[in-house]
């Protein structure tokens, strides 16, 4: 599984790094599905950080068959800076519209988080203005916290903007799933998580994302919710994960995939599963840090109802609920891949 | 806006809530624009997740309101979010549009479904209409189901063109033609040529179209209608040539009565009143599906 990872270095663009584009390099070697499918039987996954607006419909159908039946989409930034308010309501509104039917098609219950990310930031005319309609999404139905904030470069205009949504939280009575710089990041997350607990947050209510060894022993030692990115190249492999498992114990600890435009895995929770259980981890464990854990902590928001997909958000109850079809045209939900002949 | 909407959902919404809820909505339905705005939005986070129960009394009083006008099947979140709706202030016609076109702006899926719902109900009708027809634009459809079907905004406010479109997409997207309110009073020329030219290109890609549609078109058949109504009983299945029956059943064309005397048994079952077109009314349609018979 994984071997060639070790061997590249090339840089992978994301929206965690700059990235110099060049996308020469294979993404992780993966393990065949018809391989792995088999360890995750029956299992069902909830991935608490994933870029679906930067994903495909076929991305969509892996997931819904390798077991995933509920994720958060986190607002961020799109890759070039936005230039006017505009953009942001549209995209926050397609958070809550577009985004969650089109993931509602197969099959899986969308979330997400609503927030100023720290790049944009730094743009503080325009960042005056998007805190200013910021509260009129909070409060949406299935929004599960104010998210992803916090630190990139570091700087004043990122501290400032992550204070004043550390308050929003608190008054909206939100979780806060926190994004960790990648740059001088031991420290950065460090100060993430003064300033929060500066301002009274209960670490509990609060997701420190993008961790690494390095990060996640003060993490979980503070009490808050340790987060990690299964994500090639530029964060975590899924076989460190297993390590970190093993070491620390399921508890307060959540896997999650962050895909997004960047060479990325959807599929990061399943096959990260599958690896754990091939190492000897307990179903009891990978059920916490792959579904239950995330669950616990954003169902804080009070958004969270279990019973719409813990037995998977079946297409034909919520067809049969508004009394007809919701599927764009007759298009079935499962068209084979492997079909030369498109009907 | 009548007084009998308001009361008539208050009574339903308030004989399927709790106290607590009913002690909360009560507040926001009487504050401010502002606060019943934020209310309207935050409504999932008060209420329980439940579809209302509807009296037959209730849905009598609300139809014969606004005839169309129903609530039946939906959940408790919506019916109490069009509620507050009817409670904004709008006495102010200028404040009221833009409170309401706010909402849209920054509107989530559901919150999009209640608005549309709503529009039967709201203030300065006319207003909405841009709304109305963005509507049966979107591709989600939730939100185009709530201003496509059960609705009777559209059939009321919208031209032929954008009626049209709406029937259309209706079709297009395999939903049910029949839950249109007003469907049968706007029918029209223009729509029963665009199925016919909608029904080759399906046939032509070896798919089908729903029997039912082709209730639209027995007002206006002509020539080109009549070939199609041959083309269907030709079609070896069993529902197109039920709806072929119909279609010249109804028909005043006289080349469709001949055609119909070609098949009596179909004649027959019509006037026994074992055929109508509820027998063609499926909700489950996918005539996407490659046709297997030709």
């Amino acid at each position: 599984m994984c071997q060639h990872c070790k061997d590249s270095s090339a840089p992978n663009p994301s929206h965690f790094e700059e990235g110099d584009g060049l996308a020469n390099s294979p993404a992780h070697v993966e393990m065949a599905w018809s391989e792995y499918n088999e360890l995750i039987q029956g299992m069902r996954f909830f991935d608490p950080h994933i870029h679906m607006v930067s994903r495909t419909t076929d991305d969509y159908q892996a997931m819904r068959k390798a077991g995933i039946v509920a994720l958060i989409e986190p607002s961020f930034w799109v890759g070039q800076p936005r230039t006017g308010l505009s953009s942001f309501k549209d995209y926050y509104s397609s958070l809550v519209g577009w985004e969650r039917f089109r993931s509602s098609q197969f099959g899986i219950k969308h979330y997400c988080t609503m927030g100023l990310n720290s790049r944009e930031a730094n743009n503080e005319p325009l960042a005056e203005q998007v805190m200013e309609i910021l509260p009129l999404y909070i409060y949406k139905e299935g929004v599960v916290g104010i998210g992803e904030i916090g630190f990139d470069d570091q700087t004043a205009a990122e501290e400032k903007y992550y204070r004043l949504q550390l308050e929003l939280a608190k008054e909206a009575k939100l979780p806060v799933q926190i994004h960790t710089p990648h740059r001088d990041k031991k420290r950065g997350t460090e100060r993430s998580m003064a300033i929060a607990l500066e301002h009274g947050l209960d670490p509990s209510w609060v997701i420190i994302d993008h961790n690494n060894e390095e990060t996640v022993k003060n993490v979980l030692d503070q009490g808050f919710y340790a987060a990690f990115t299964i994500y090639p190249f530029t964060k975590m492999g899924n076989e460190r994960m297993v390590k970190v498992v093993e070491q620390y114990g399921p508890e307060r600890i959540m896997v999650n995939s962050a895909a997004d435009w960047g060479i990325s895995d959807p599929l990061a929770l399943p096959k990260t599963a599958a690896l754990m259980k091939m190492r000897g981890i307990s179903d009891e464990a990978i059920r916490l840090v792959t579904y239950q854990n995330a669950i616990d902590a954003f169902g804080k928001s009070g958004q969270i109802d279990v019973s719409d997909f813990e037995s998977g958000l079946s297409v034909e109850k919520t067809e049969k609920f508004h009394g007809n079809s919701i599927l764009r045209g007759g298009q079935q939900p499962d068209v084979s891949k492997d079909s030369l002949v498109i009907q | 806006m009548s007084h009998i909407i308001k009361t008539t959902l208050w009574e339903i919404i308030s004989q399927n809530i709790s106290d607590t809820e009913s002690g909360w909505l009560t507040e926001k339905g009487s504050a401010s624009p502002i606060e019943l705005m934020t209310a309207f939005v935050a409504s999932p986070r008060f209420l329980t997740k439940k579809i209302v129960n509807v009296d037959q009394e209730q849905e009598t009083a609300l139809r014969d309101a606004i005839p169309g006008f129903t609530v039946t099947g939906w959940s408790l979140v919506r019916t109490a979010r069009v509620w507050l709706l009817t409670r904004l202030e709008d006495s102010d016609k200028d404040v009221f549009i833009k409170n309401i076109e706010t909402l849209f702006d920054t509107a989530e899926m559901n919150e999009l479904v209640a608005l549309y719902s709503a529009l039967p109900v709201l203030a300065f009708p006319e207003q909405w209409l841009f709304r109305a027809t963005d509507a049966v634009r979107s591709n989600m459809g939730f939100v185009f189901d709530a201003i496509a079907l059960h609705n009777p905004y559209p059939a009321k406010y919208f031209s032929e063109l954008a009626w049209n479109q709406l029937v259309l997409k209706t079709i297009f997207n395999d939903k049910p033609v029949h839950f249109i309110t007003g469907l049968e009073e706007r029918e029209n020329k223009n729509l029963a040529l665009i199925l016919s030219d909608f029904a080759h290109e399906r046939w032509a890609a070896g798919r089908s179209v729903a029997p039912n549609v082709w209730r639209l078109v027995s007002k206006f058949m002509d020539e080109t209608l009549l070939s199609d109504m041959k083309y269907l009983f030709a079609s070896r299945q069993l529902e197109n040539q039920e709806a072929a029956a119909l279609a010249c059943y109804e028909s005043e064309y006289a080349p469709a009565k001949s055609l119909l005397w070609e098949y009596p048994e179909f004649e027959k079952s019509i006037n026994e009143g074992a055929l109508t077109w509820s027998n063609l009314e499926f909700t489950d349609l996918n005539t996407y599906v490659p046709t297997l018979q030709r």
